[in-house]
C-alpha cells in the first residue's frame, strides 16, 4: 500500500527525455546484436532459420600476396631463395622504412619470405 | 648267510674277464667324425679368439669415453665457473649502466650486415658526337642492422664517366672516376606507424628520388624536372604507415627537417642557388633550416591492381641575404593495371626568391608508360621478356628555357634482375636548336 502511494505521488515529468532514451536503447540494443551476430562468437544457425546465411568474412591477404601487392609496383620480384632468413630480416627492415609499409604488412612478408629463403 | 666258494670264485672270473676284454665295436669314434669334431673345435677357438679381440677392443674404448668423460666434466666445471663469473660481471655493468635506455630487441637480434644495390653500364649517342660508352656505375647500398629496431643504411655510387666540356658534351678526352655517397641514414623504428631517420636521407619528394636507383628506373636518365629538386637532404626525418581497409591499402607519411638549399656564394642571384647545398649555419648564407613532408594514400584492390597519389613538399630559406625562400611542391601517382601495365607520373612546381630575377618559378613534369608484352599471351619465351617503355617530360627553368623531351624504348629482361634497356630521345629546347637527340643503351643488374 505504501508502494502504491509512493507510485501515485511521482508526478509525470517531461515525456520528450524518454521516447529519445528508448530510441538511443533499441539503436544500441540493435547495434550490440548486429555486432555480437557479426562476430566470430556468432550462435550457430539452426537448421531451418529463415534468416538468409551469413556473409563469408573476407580473407585475410597472405604474405605472398603483400608481397605482390607491395614489392611489385617498384621492381620485379625478388625470389625468396635469393637471400637468407637473416638477410631477408634485414632487407625487409630496409623496405619498411624506404617503401613506408605498414609494420604488420611488413612482418607477413618477412614471413612469407623466409619460410622459402635460400640458406 | 654263507656264499658257497665255487659260486664266489666264478663271478669273480667273470669280473676279471670283462675288465680285460677290448669295448664292443659299437663304441668306437670314426676318422670323419673326428675330424670333423676337430675342425668343430677348432672354429670354436677361433670365434673365442676373435671375442677375446672384440673385447679387449671395447675394453679399449670404454676406457677412453671415461677419459673424455672426465675431461668433459672438468670442461663444464671451468665453463661454470666462467658463466658465473660473466654474470657476476654483467649484473656489475648493468648496475653501473641501468641509468642508459636500452634499444627494445637488442638483447635477442641478432646483428646483420647485408649489401644490396645495383650496376650499370652505359652506351650511348648523342647526335653530332660520337657514340661511346659513356658510363660504368657501382652503386651499392650497405644494411647493417644492428637490432630488430635500428638499421644502419649508406648508399654509394661509384662512376667512372668519359669527361664532358663546359657544355656537358663528351668532347672531352679522357674519362674519371668519381665517389660519392648519395644517402647514408640510421633508422630507429620507434613503434609498428612510425620510424625515426637521421643523418643524410633521400627526401620524399614525389617518388622518383627513393624508387628510382640504378635498375628501378625503367628509362636510363632521370626526368628534366628532378633537376629542380634536392635529391637528399641532411636533417631527421618522422615517417611511417598506417593500413587503411583488408585489401594492403594504406596512409602513409613523412615529415621532416633538413639543411636545405643554399647558396653557392653569399649572393642572392638565381645563378647561385646550390640544391644539394644542403647546410645551413652562418658559413653557408643562411641560417634557417628546410621543413617538408609528404602524404600519400595507396589503394590496391588485389595484387598488381593499385592506385597511389602523393602530395609532397618542402620550404624553407636558402639565402639571408635578401631573406630569400625556396619552395616545392609536387603531386605524384602510379597506377597499375595488372602485372603488365605501369603508368606514373610527377608534377613538379618550384618557387624562390632572387635578387636579379625577383621571384623565379621553374617546374615541370613526367609521365611514364609501360606495357610488358607477356600480357600478350603470345607464348613466346624472347618477346615475353619484353616491355615496351615511353615516357614524356618537360621543365621550364621560369627563365626562359623550356625544354621538351620524348623517349621511345623497350627493356629485355634477362632475369628479374638483369635488365637491357633500349631508347631512344627526341629534345626540343628553346635554348638548343636544333637540340640533340640520343639513343641510350644500359645493362642494369640490382644484386
Amino acid at each position: 500500500m505504501k508502494m502504491i502511494n509512493q507510485l501515485s505521488s511521482i508526478k509525470p515529468g517531461p515525456r520528450r527525455g524518454i521516447f529519445p532514451a528508448l530510441l538511443a536503447s533499441l539503436i544500441l540494443a540493435a547495434s550490440t546484436a548486429w555486432v555480437v551476430a557479426d562476430g566470430t562468437n556468432a550462435p550457430v544457425a539452426q537448421a531451418g532459420d529463415a534468416k538468409p546465411a551469413k556473409k563469408p568474412e573476407k580473407k585475410k591477404l597472405t604474405g605472398a600476396e603483400l608481397y605482390q601487392i607491395n614489392c611489385n609496383r617498384c621492381h620485379a620480384e625478388r625470389y625468396p631463395t635469393e637471400f637468407t632468413p637473416a638477410q631477408w630480416k634485414t632487407i625487409v627492415t630496409h623496405m619498411r622504412v624506404r617503401a613506408n609499409l605498414p609494420a604488420a604488412q611488413a612482418r607477413e612478408i618477412l614471413k612469407y619470405l623466409q619460410e622459402d629463403s635460400g640458406n | 648267510m654263507k656264499i658257497p666258494s665255487p659260486i664266489f670264485g666264478a663271478l669273480a672270473a667273470a669280473c676279471l674277464l670283462g675288465a680285460a676284454l677290448p669295448l664292443p665295436a659299437s663304441a668306437q669314434v670314426s676318422a670323419d667324425d673326428f675330424n670333423a669334431l676337430k675342425k668343430l673345435v677348432e672354429q670354436l677357438g677361433d670365434k673365442v679368439q676373435k671375442l677375446e679381440q672384440t673385447h679387449d677392443q671395447d675394453q679399449k674404448a670404454h676406457e677412453q669415453d671415461q677419459q673424455l668423460i672426465q675431461q668433459l666434466q672438468k670442461q663444464l666445471g671451468e665453463t661454470s665457473t666462467a658463466a658465473t663469473n660473466a654474470q657476476q660481471t654483467a649484473n656489475e655493468v648493468a648496475k653501473v649502466q641501468s641509468a642508459y635506455p636500452v634499444v627494445s630487441g637488442s638483447q635477442g637480434a641478432m646483428h646483420n650486415f647485408t649489401m644490396v644495390g645495383d650496376a650499370e653500364a652505359q652506351f650511348g649517342k648523342t647526335s653530332g658526337q660520337h657514340a661511346t660508352f659513356t658510363q660504368a656505375d657501382f652503386a651499392p647500398i650497405f644494411l647493417f642492422r644492428a637490432s630488430d629496431d635500428v638499421l644502419f643504411e649508406a648508399g654509394f655510387d661509384v662512376t667512372l664517366g668519359n669527361n664532358t666540356d663546359s657544355t656537358g658534351a663528351n668532347r672531352a678526352s679522357g674519362s674519371s672516376t668519381s665517389v660519392s655517397m648519395s644517402f647514408g641514414q640510421l633508422d630507429y623504428l620507434l613503434n609498428d606507424h612510425m620510424t625515426l631517420v637521421a643523418g643524410d636521407m633521400l627526401l620524399p619528394l614525389g617518388t622518383y628520388t627513393e624508387r628510382g636507383a640504378g635498375w628501378l628506373n625503367k628509362i636510363p636518365n632521370d626526368p628534366l624536372a628532378r633537376d629542380f629538386l634536392p635529391g637528399s637532404g641532411v636533417g631527421v626525418q618522422l615517417r611511417g604507415a598506417v593500413p587503411v581497409g583488408d585489401s594492403g591499402g594504406m596512409v602513409t607519411y613523412a615529415v621532416y627537417g633538413v639543411n636545405g638549399p643554399s647558396s653557392t656564394n653569399s649572393i642572392a642571384n638565381a645563378g647561385a642557388l646550390d640544391l644539394s647545398g644542403n647546410v645551413g649555419d652562418t658559413p653557408n648564407w643562411h641560417a634557417n633550416p628546410s621543413g617538408g613532408g609528404r602524404l600519400a594514400v595507396f589503394l590496391p584492390w588485389k595484387p598488381h591492381y593499385d592506385l597511389e597519389l602523393g602530395l609532397s613538399g618542402q620550404t624553407g630559406a636558402w639565402s639571408d641575404s635578401g631573406n630569400h625562400q625556396w619552395s616545392a611542391g609536387v603531386v605524384d601517382a602510379a597506377l597499375h593495371l595488372g602485372p603488365n601495365i605501369e603508368v606514373k607520373g610527377e608534377y613538379i612546381r618550384t618557387a624562390y626568391g632572387s635578387d636579379d630575377f625577383g621571384q623565379i618559378h621553374p617546374h615541370g613534369s613526367w609521365v611514364q608508360a609501360g606495357y610488358k608484352l607477356a600480357g600478350l599471351n603470345l607464348e613466346l619465351p624472347y618477346v615475353n621478356n619484353i616491355e615496351l617503355i615511353s615516357r614524356y617530360d618537360r621543365e621550364n627553368d621560369g627563365q626562359g628555357t623550356k625544354t621538351d623531351r620524348y623517349t621511345a624504348g623497350c627493356i629485355y629482361y634477362f632475369s628479374n634482375t638483369l635488365l637491357f634497356e633500349g631508347d631512344y630521345e627526341w629534345l626540343h629546347s628553346t635554348q638548343n636548336a636544333p637540340a640533340p637527340n640520343a639513343f641510350v643503351l644500359q645493362l642494369s643488374y640490382g644484386f
